[in-house]
C-alpha cells in the first residue's frame, strides 16, 4: 500500500489552512511516516503535481489522500477527501466526534443555516 | 436523487412537503426548526399531516426570545418539539480550555461542531429524511441549494439520507408575505432588525441595506471556501477510482 497526501496552495500563494491542520494532526498522531508521498496542488499552476493528480482522479477539494493497493485485478486507487474517514479506514485510528463534526462543518459551508 | 438548483422547475413548498411526507414514514422524517422564519414549514406541514416530527438545536446560547418562541410554536400548533442538546462533557472541555467566547478568536466552527453538528448528526442517524428552511437567497453558500438532495454531509452509501429544502426557491419577501397572510407566529427578534437568527453571541441586527447574513459571524469572511480546488483547473480525465467522501 502506498499513500499520497495532496495539499493545496491557495491562489493568493498562502497554504490552505485545512491542509496545514491535517498535516499537523498527522505529525501529532505519529502517522507522518505512513505517508509515502506529498504533492502540492498549487491553484496558480494547473500543471503542479497535485492539481494534475486531482484532475486525473476528478477530485475537487483538498487536502485529499490517494491510497494505492495491489490487488489480483491490478492496482486499486481509493481517494479520501474526508480526513476522519482516512484516519479510521486507513490509519485504523479512533476519531473524536468533535473533530469529525468540525470537518463536516468545514467541508459543507451551506450548513451555516443551522 | 439530488436535483439541480433551478428556480424555473421549483415546485411549491407545499407540493414538496406533500411529496416528502408521502415517501417517508412519519417516524423517519423530521423538520429542523431553528426558531426563526422557518416556522412557515411547520405551518405548512401541520396542514398536511397529523403526525409531525420537529426538532430544534438548543445550543445553550440562544436568545431568550428564541426559547420563548419555540414554546409558542409548540403550543400554537400542538406539536412536540424535540430539543437537541450538546454533550455536556464536550462543552465543558471546550469552555474550560478556551472560555465562553472562543469563537470570536478561533472562528465559530469548533463551537458549532460541538453545540450543533454533533447533536444533529446523532438525530439524523435515526432518520431517512430531514426538512430544512434553507433558501438560495440567504447566503453565498446556498445559491445552489435544490429543493431535494442526497445529503452528502450526514448520509452515507450504506445509510443514505435525503435533505428536503421546500423553501429553496423562495425569497425572504415571499416567506414574510406568507407569515403575514397566514398569521403565522414569528420570533420577535425579527421586528428588532434580526433577519437571521442563531446563537445570541453570534447574531446581531442588521441595517436596512445589509444582507441578512451580515448579522451572523460578522467577524469572519463569508465567502472563503478553503477546501475547494478551482474547477476550471480540474477537468477530470478519468473516474476510474473510488472516491470516499
Amino acid at each position: 500500500m502506498t499513500i499520497t497526501f495532496v495539499k493545496k496552495i491557495l491562489a493568493d500563494g498562502t497554504p490552505c489552512p485545512k491542509c496545514q491542520d491535517v498535516e499537523e494532526r498527522l505529525h501529532k498522531g505519529g502517522h507522518w511516516d505512513a505517508i509515502d508521498e506529498t504533492l502540492i496542488a498549487d491553484e496558480r499552476d494547473p500543471q503542479s503535481p497535485g492539481m494534475h493528480l486531482a484532475a486525473r482522479l476528478g477530485v475537487t477539494r483538498a487536502p485529499f489522500f490517494v491510497v494505492r493497493e495491489d490487488t489480483d485485478s491490478g492496482v486499486e486507487e481509493k481517494v479520501y477527501t474526508v480526513y476522519f474517514k482516512f484516519q479510521k479506514e486507513v490509519l485504523q485510528q479512533q476519531t473524536k466526534g468533535s473533530d469529525e463534526a468540525r470537518e463536516i462543518l468545514r467541508d459543507n459551508p451551506d450548513l451555516d443555516f443551522l | 436523487m439530488t436535483q439541480t438548483a433551478d428556480s424555473a422547475n421549483d415546485r411549491s413548498p407545499q407540493a414538496v412537503l406533500e411529496d416528502a411526507f408521502s415517501r417517508f414514514a412519519p417516524d423517519r422524517i423530521a423538520i429542523s426548526f431553528s426558531g426563526a422564519e422557518d416556522v412557515v414549514l411547520i405551518d405548512m406541514a401541520a396542514q398536511l399531516v397529523d403526525e409531525l416530527q420537529v426538532f430544534s438545536l438548543d445550543t445553550g446560547r440562544l436568545h431568550p426570545e428564541t426559547y420563548t418562541f419555540i414554546e409558542q410554536v409548540r403550543e400554537h400548533y400542538g406539536v412536540d418539539i424535540e430539543v437537541l442538546m450538546p454533550d455536556p462533557e464536550e462543552v465543558n472541555e471546550m469552555v474550560r480550555k478556551k472560555g465562553l467566547f472562543s469563537f470570536y478568536r478561533d472562528g465559530h466552527q469548533e463551537c458549532c461542531a460541538i453545540r450543533k453538528i454533533q447533536p444533529l448528526r446523532k438525530k439524523l442517524a435515526t432518520l431517512d429524511a430531514w426538512i430544512t428552511g434553507q433558501r438560495r437567497d440567504q447566503s453565498v453558500t446556498r445559491t445552489e441549494v435544490p429543493q431535494w438532495q442526497d445529503d452528502q454531509a450526514f448520509g452515507t452509501a450504506e445509510r443514505p439520507l435525503v435533505k428536503v429544502n421546500p423553501l429553496a426557491g423562495w425569497s425572504s419577501a415571499q416567506v414574510w408575505q406568507y407569515i403575514r397572510n397566514e398569521q403565522v407566529p414569528y420570533n420577535p427578534l425579527h421586528d428588532r432588525g434580526f433577519l437571521s437568527i442563531g446563537c445570541e453571541p453570534c447574531t446581531r441586527a442588521v441595517g436596512p441595506h445589509e444582507h441578512e447574513r451580515a448579522g451572523r459571524w460578522w467577524w469572519e469572511e463569508a465567502t472563503r471556501k478553503e477546501c475547494g480546488l478551482h474547477a476550471e483547473n480540474l477537468a477530470a480525465e478519468t473516474q476510474s477510482v473510488r472516491i470516499i467522501e
